[in-house]
């Protein structure tokens, strides 16, 4: 007999770093404030962090993911993702993971989720394996700010207990973000995280860089 | 669905709502339409359709350009809650329009939940350039703006959209503690979406700005379209401070944010980057 499989499981699975998306070579616009001085240490990365997951793309792809969920057809809906992303780097942030993620998935689990970027494939992959909505976009934003803690360790430098502090104080708000998204109204995006959006643009002329982003 | 029957649709039902709590004196507020097309007539730019109605007027000054200049005028002195201004622009094709505001727009301060609307459509058709260069919006303390903009190109027509916006009057030191702003912008070209960009702000924006903005008081979106879009890049990002980005979303689509102290400082580096764009000056409003 099989047994169901707890879905907490398949999810910290696709969202583990080891899943082969590949996140750890983006760094979503943090080198660039890094490189500025912007962000020097375990606080100001805390706050850089926070205010992404909050203002930016952290909120916007959780309300793109749900709405992904809900969607029969999630093409209409990652043509708008494309279209809000604030620069070219973020673009290829999204398309690439999302070609990842849905090779890695499709080839595990035999679900088609070709072509969409990584916030609707992670969408379109929970809604086809029958998991739950809030706790995957939950661990999604958990995924999202892992690895950047680990861009922040990697260049700051900070030691690995501040990050897994900075990770621990976030999750509260992975979660609550996960449930204000749920429905998946897209009149509901927001995209304020200013100085990250310019970061992001300015990465692309960065002489001297580690990450893809 | 348009921009105004989006936001029409919404504010009926938090009418409904806000009225449900507490019965409140709806005060007669500033109504504003708009229409305005263009064609082509011995190869210049001249005004098709004109309408206009309520506290929305537009005045076209006699500049002998090829191109169509469109100066929008608020006779009602600004937005404030439970007004609605509606404007519609189509550029025909092969015309090149430009659209600008006499003065900068002035959201004031509310009085009761309702917000003031500005809801504007924007058509170009084959071979239209259209220019949406309006000056500052400045958010005062207590301003309720909710403002839809959209805009439906057809495959080769050219694109320059700036939106300015202040956040309050910082040279005399005042704070915005309750504001609430909402804006969105879509850009569609054969009906898919080219670009897209949601603002949406409420409570203590400057407590807000001064961490995801940098203490920024004003700032700007501009968004490109046109063939030579990859070929501007190099010259903009040398023409941008350190709070000021550009990316080339796409090789005919270029975007930029702008931050800045203030809104004279925002101009310093906006009104050379438009000028570069243009190949030209700016509307003369712009200079006076």
């Amino acid at each position: 007999m099989v047994m169901p499989i707890d879905p907490a499981l398949t999810l910290s699975q696709w969202f583990s770093p080891a899943y082969p998306v590949g996140a750890f070579a983006y760094s979503h616009g943090l080198e660039q404030a890094i490189a500025d001085g912007d962000v020097e240490g375990p606080t100001s990365l805390h706050q850089w962090i926070a205010d992404v997951v909050h203002h930016g793309s952290g909120r916007n792809d959780a309300l793109f993911l749900a709405a992904a969920y809900h969607a029969d057809d999630p093409a209409p809906l990652d043509a708008r993702l494309r279209a809000f992303v604030a620069s070219k780097e973020r673009l290829m942030e999204a398309d690439l993971l999302g070609v990842a993620f849905a090779d890695i998935t499709a080839s595990v689990t035999g679900h088609d989720l070709g072509g969409l970027t990584y916030p609707v494939a992670a969408g379109r992959a929970a809604r086809l394996a029958g998991l739950p909505l809030p706790l995957t976009s939950a661990m999604f934003l958990q995924a999202f700010v892992t690895s950047l803690v680990s861009v922040g360790q990697r260049l700051i430098p900070i030691g690995q207990t501040d990050g897994q502090k900075i990770i621990a104080a976030l999750a509260p708000e992975c979660a609550a973000i996960a449930q204000d998204t749920q429905t998946g109204d897209l009149d509901q995006l927001s995209s304020t995280a200013f100085l990250s959006d310019i970061a992001a643009m300015r990465h692309e002329t960065l002489t001297s860089r580690v990450f893809r982003t | 669905m348009s921009a105004e029957t989006m936001v029409a649709q919404e504010m009926s039902l938090s009418h409904l709502s806000s009225s449900a709590d507490a019965p409140h004196v709806v005060q007669p507020r500033a109504r504003g339409r708009l229409r305005v097309s263009s064609k082509l007539r011995d190869g210049r730019s001249v005004i098709d359709e004109l309408h206009q109605a309520g506290s929305f007027k537009v005045v076209f000054p006699n500049t002998s350009r090829q191109t169509l200049e469109a100066v929008t005028v608020n006779t009602a002195g600004g937005i404030t809650g439970g007004d609605r201004f509606n404007a519609t622009f189509e550029a025909g094709a092969d015309t090149q329009v430009t659209v600008t505001t006499q003065a900068a727009e002035r959201a004031y301060r509310a009085v009761g939940p309702v917000a003031g609307s500005l809801c504007t459509d924007i058509a170009v058709q084959a071979g239209a350039e259209f220019a949406w260069l309006p000056q500052e919006t400045i958010l005062f303390d207590g301003a309720r703006l909710k403002r839809r903009m959209q805009i439906d190109l057809v495959a080769d027509a050219g694109l320059l959209f700036v939106e300015p916006l202040v956040f309050g009057r910082t040279a005399r030191g005042e704070a915005l503690t309750d504001v609430m702003f909402d804006d969105a912008v879509s850009i569609r070209r054969a009906g898919v979406p080219l670009f897209e960009d949601a603002v949406r702000l409420t409570g203590d924006l400057t407590a807000q700005m001064a961490r995801r903005a940098g203490g920024a008081g004003a700032l700007a979106t501009l968004v490109y379209v046109g063939k030579d879009a990859e070929h501007h890049l190099g010259r903009l990002r040398e023409m941008l401070t350190l709070t000021a980005g550009a990316s080339l979303l796409a090789p005919d689509i270029l975007h930029l944010r702008l931050l800045a102290p203030d809104s004279f400082i925002l101009r310093q580096t906006l009104v050379p980057v438009l000028e570069h764009l243009r190949a030209g000056p700016l509307p003369r409003v712009w200079r006076i």
